[in-house]
């Protein structure tokens, strides 16, 4: 199997996985938790809502940084990915730079992005400082051990992080949840967006994940 | 080994410079110098001066490149996946250079041959009648560059296929009424071909329009490509200029070459 399947596969496997155990828990569920305004966004739904993690790791500039505590009343868009990725990681966070971009100071101000690294081997701080700020320089950058993003992913009902080997001259391939998942101010996620998600999407949801 | 493909789609991997063959191009780009080579064949080689004779064959031959270089790797894959102004290269290329260089390659004689065959002969005329061509051109121009057009039909080789058949086939409408000698059409003097020209040289199509003046991305594949070279909006709007000023450059290019055909046979007539 090449690389290109390999990372196709990824996409598939990462952004089906997610949504069959939606469906599983709509099925068990019935009817979904009070969303607000979850209707009317272009988001996936999640019908039971996920609590934030309590996952401590370090930013890039080498800090302590608590996602609950430094995130408190916010709305938080959580995004686990690595630098090195060839698609889903650059294309997601293209796409939700840009229209961060163009919010107003106000509404930029009430939101987080948090991109955690599933490579944090070949994530330095620099590289995933540089990388990050490629998209906007308010994107925090977070790295930890395997084993504390891996528990942090169970907690969120996500899928692990898969290593993959290289093949001869190739990089390394990580599978990561392709999907953001978006915490509101109170701390729960009742929307995910998977690969897929536009510009014109996050531009139409951002402002309504942040109103009451 | 590269993975052999019969026309570039837009595929979901990032991008790499390895070549990648596509055959559909190659058999498509042989098919019609076999063609072409067959029709010179049949026609009497001292019908027109052997001047003539080589500027049809150079016509040919930039005809032939220009579809083999926009359409092989690396223009095709990339416009067909990676890139919106890459994308409008290729049209520009394709719909719109290609079949009027095409069209001027043919000798007189294959045009008269159309003679011995009525039904076909009023089909084209029906065709290439100058409003008609002018609908048809900017129908499948418009249509082929609509967003759910574009996103649904990339994906697939049958799809790209079928827009870059499209986009030929109406060039060859386009051009065929100011280039071609049968059928004759004595209400299109050059005034008219001029006019013909400068409108399509001006006319904003709405997708273009969409292109240059939407605030997001208009296209799925170019904005969900792995990135190749800076932002899809970028690329997008740039994609629009480069249609628009490729296309009036060669409206007016076209322009040219008839006023400077109409002086002369002018001066003919004078002398």
């Amino acid at each position: 199997m090449n690389q290109r399947e390999m990372h196709r596969r990824k996409i598939r496997r990462h952004t089906s996985r997610p949504a069959c155990l939606t469906a599983v828990v709509l099925l068990a569920c019935g009817v979904p938790a009070d969303g607000g305004r979850v209707g009317e966004l272009r988001g996936t739904p999640m019908h039971t809502p996920i609590p934030k993690p309590d996952l401590v790791l370090t930013d890039t500039e080498g800090r302590r940084f608590s996602l609950r505590d430094e995130t408190e009343g916010q709305v938080t868009l959580v995004f686990f990915g690595y630098t090195h990725c060839p698609d889903v990681c650059p294309i997601q966070m293209a796409t939700l730079g840009a229209a961060f971009g163009d919010l107003s100071p106000e509404l930029r101000s009430r939101i987080e992005v948090i991109f955690v690294s599933t490579d944090p081997e070949r994530d330095t701080p620099e590289r995933l400082r540089s990388w990050l700020d490629g998209f906007d320089k308010a994107f925090v950058g977070l790295r930890g051990s395997i084993e504390q993003i891996n528990e942090a992913l169970s907690s969120m009902m996500l899928p692990g992080v898969a290593m993959m080997p290289a093949e001869s001259h190739g990089e390394p391939v990580i599978g990561h949840p392709a999907a953001v998942l978006a915490f509101g101010p109170d701390g729960l996620a009742r929307i995910r967006y998977g690969f897929g998600v536009r510009r014109s999407d996050w531009s139409h949801d951002l402002p309504l994940l942040v109103s009451p | 080994m590269p993975a052999i493909q019969w026309w570039c789609f837009a595929q979901q991997e990032a991008w790499s410079w390895t070549w990648r063959p596509l055959v559909g191009v190659w058999v498509v780009i042989g098919l019609l110098a076999w063609a072409y080579r067959r029709l010179l064949s049949g026609v009497d080689p001292g019908a027109e001066p052997e001047s003539v004779g080589r500027w049809r064959r150079a016509s040919f031959a930039s005809a032939l490149f220009l579809l083999w270089a926009s359409l092989d790797w690396p223009l095709g894959p990339l416009g067909a996946s990676y890139l919106a102004s890459v994308h409008m290269v290729q049209f520009l290329a394709v719909g719109v250079a290609a079949p009027a260089l095409l069209l001027l390659a043919l000798p007189r004689a294959a045009f008269e041959a159309l003679r011995a065959r009525p039904r076909t002969l009023g089909l084209v005329e029906a065709v290439t009648q100058p409003v008609a061509a002018f609908f048809i051109f900017n129908i499948a121009m418009t249509t082929s560059h609509w967003p759910g057009v574009v996103d649904g039909l990339m994906p697939t080789q049958a799809g790209s296929f079928l827009l870059d058949l499209v986009w030929f086939a109406a060039g060859l409408v386009f051009w065929w009424p100011l280039v071609a000698p049968v059928p004759e059409r004595a209400g299109f003097q050059p005034m008219g071909k001029i006019a013909y020209l400068a409108l399509n040289a001006i006319l904003i199509r709405p997708p273009f329009a969409m292109m240059i003046f939407s605030e997001h991305p208009i296209y799925s594949i170019y904005e969900l490509a792995p990135p190749v070279a800076g932002d899809p909006l970028d690329d997008q709007q740039f994609a629009g200029v480069i249609m628009e000023i490729g296309l009036a450059w060669i409206m007016f290019s076209g322009v040219v070459v008839v006023f400077d055909r109409w002086r002369r046979s002018e001066a003919a007539g004078a002398s």
